[in-house]
């Protein structure tokens, strides 16, 4: 009887362990979520599914992880197809408001070599704030019109920004004396997680374990590094786009009713995803298919 | 295998083969091979493989009822859309089922107005579902 006993015990606690293992380290709830352990177990993720590629080549998105896609990119950034939006985002940049002010006055280090700073968390206004949303802030600010978000202007002035940031390291702050900003940062690892839509996915069925799974013609890139080289100038569109443009685009294609760009949920996913880019390079502003 | 750990594993997986038994999958899996109107067994009890909505749009097609089940839908839209998980043809549905209550085509205003009512309450079983599940997709 003590021997059944002794075993029963023992698969219990075998049955217990599986189950705690499977509840996971990295934190669902205030109390327990832990961003390090989250961009730890990506890392792990990563090289577990993709153990030829290097971390710090996942800035390049698909063209990381797979050969062919990789092969036709560096073709294409020989000749890179957001060029002339870099320069005209530098004229724009240094185009004096009315009032003869600039984007410049508005900026640490006059907006030169700031992108992997942003998002952040801005503890006035206990909110994440995108470099887009303060560029509009700067127009509005100086008298100026706020432009549309999603492409044009706004993405060529970032796409410059982002230019004079490129090789910076990604090192956003989640502040630990403000615990909105951890509960920010956990709003937006949940809705990277949750599904939703009539399709019903989430960001990661295509960008996690579907990375370099075909939907389609399409091949979807990792979330390691996803964010690094925006905007980018995607053949799709046949010019260049914001972040927020790609997240409406992503959630309309999940058949949701899209947020609007720079809404607080996108926000929240930027600062997510941006943390998990912490340690890699500012490189946009990129091509993709 | 002996016994203990049979006994363990046994308690373990109970959970998972109850879970199996719930409504929802009964019914899903009934609707899926048999389709709409089909009569199931499912806990001793007999039921069919209509949705809700299928059953609120088999009433007279009438203007009052084709306006009711639109104010309903739209009302559930609303609930749906508060929680961040309102799906993207809804709207349109609504506007398509007031376009038919306007030309007069009650009907097509009820089963219209039925798919957008049906599209907003899966949306709040969605979210009710992330809110206990998201968890599981991260790796660890």
């Amino acid at each position: 009887m003590m021997k059944i006993i002794r075993k029963l015990a023992l698969g219990l606690t075998v049955a217990a362990a599986t189950q705690m293992t499977y509840a996971a380290d990295t934190g669902f709830d205030m109390q327990t979520v832990d961003p390090e352990a989250d961009r730890i177990a990506l890392q792990k993720y990563y090289k577990s599914r993709f153990p030829n590629t290097e971390l710090a080549d996942y800035v390049n998105g698909i063209y990381s992880v797979d050969a062919d896609s990789r092969e036709q990119w560096v073709e294409l950034e020989e000749f890179p197809p957001y060029e002339f939006d870099v320069e005209q985002g530098e004229e724009l940049f240094n185009t004096a408001f009315a009032n003869g002010k600039g984007y410049a006055d508005c900026f640490e280090n006059g907006g030169i070599g700031i992108r992997h700073k942003y998002p952040y968390w801005n503890k006035e206004e206990g909110t994440v704030k995108t470099l887009e949303q303060e560029i509009n802030e700067c127009r509005v600010k100086n008298g100026e019109e706020a432009l549309k978000w999603s492409k044009g202007p706004i993405a060529q002035i970032s796409a410059y920004m982002a230019w004079t940031s490129r090789d910076k390291v990604f090192d956003i702050q989640i502040p630990e004396d403000d615990p909105r900003a951890k509960a920010a940062y956990l709003e937006g690892k949940k809705f990277f997680y949750s599904k939703r839509g009539q399709l019903n996915l989430s960001c990661a069925n295509c960008h996690l374990q579907g990375s370099n799974i075909r939907i389609r013609a399409d091949l979807p890139g990792p979330q390691l590094g996803h964010v690094t080289h925006f905007p980018v100038f995607r053949s799709k569109w046949g010019e260049l786009g914001t972040l927020h443009r790609r997240y409406s685009g992503c959630h309309r294609d999940s058949r949701s009713h899209p947020l609007k760009p720079q809404a607080e949920e996108f926000r929240n996913l930027e600062y997510f995803q941006s943390y998990m880019s912490n340690g890699l390079v500012a490189n946009g502003p990129g091509a993709r298919k | 295998m002996n016994k203990g750990l049979i006994i363990a594993a046994v308690l373990a997986l109970a959970p998972t083969f109850a879970a199996a038994e719930s409504f929802q999958d009964a019914f899903e899996m009934n609707r899926a091979m048999y389709g709409k109107d089909h009569v199931f067994t499912w806990q001793g009890k007999q039921y069919t493989t209509q949705h809700e909505e299928e059953a609120e749009a088999a009433v007279k097609a009438t203007k009052a009822n084709a306006e009711a089940l639109l104010d309903k839908a739209k009302a559930k839209n609303a609930e749906v859309a508060e929680l961040g998980y309102e799906w993207k043809l809804t709207r349109g549905l609504l506007k398509e089922a007031q376009t038919a209550i306007d030309e007069g085509d009650y009907q097509k205003a009820l089963n219209l107005a039925a798919q957008a009512k049906y599209h907003a309450r899966m949306g709040i079983q969605q979210y009710h579902y992330a809110q206990a599940n998201w968890h599981l997709a991260v790796p660890q």
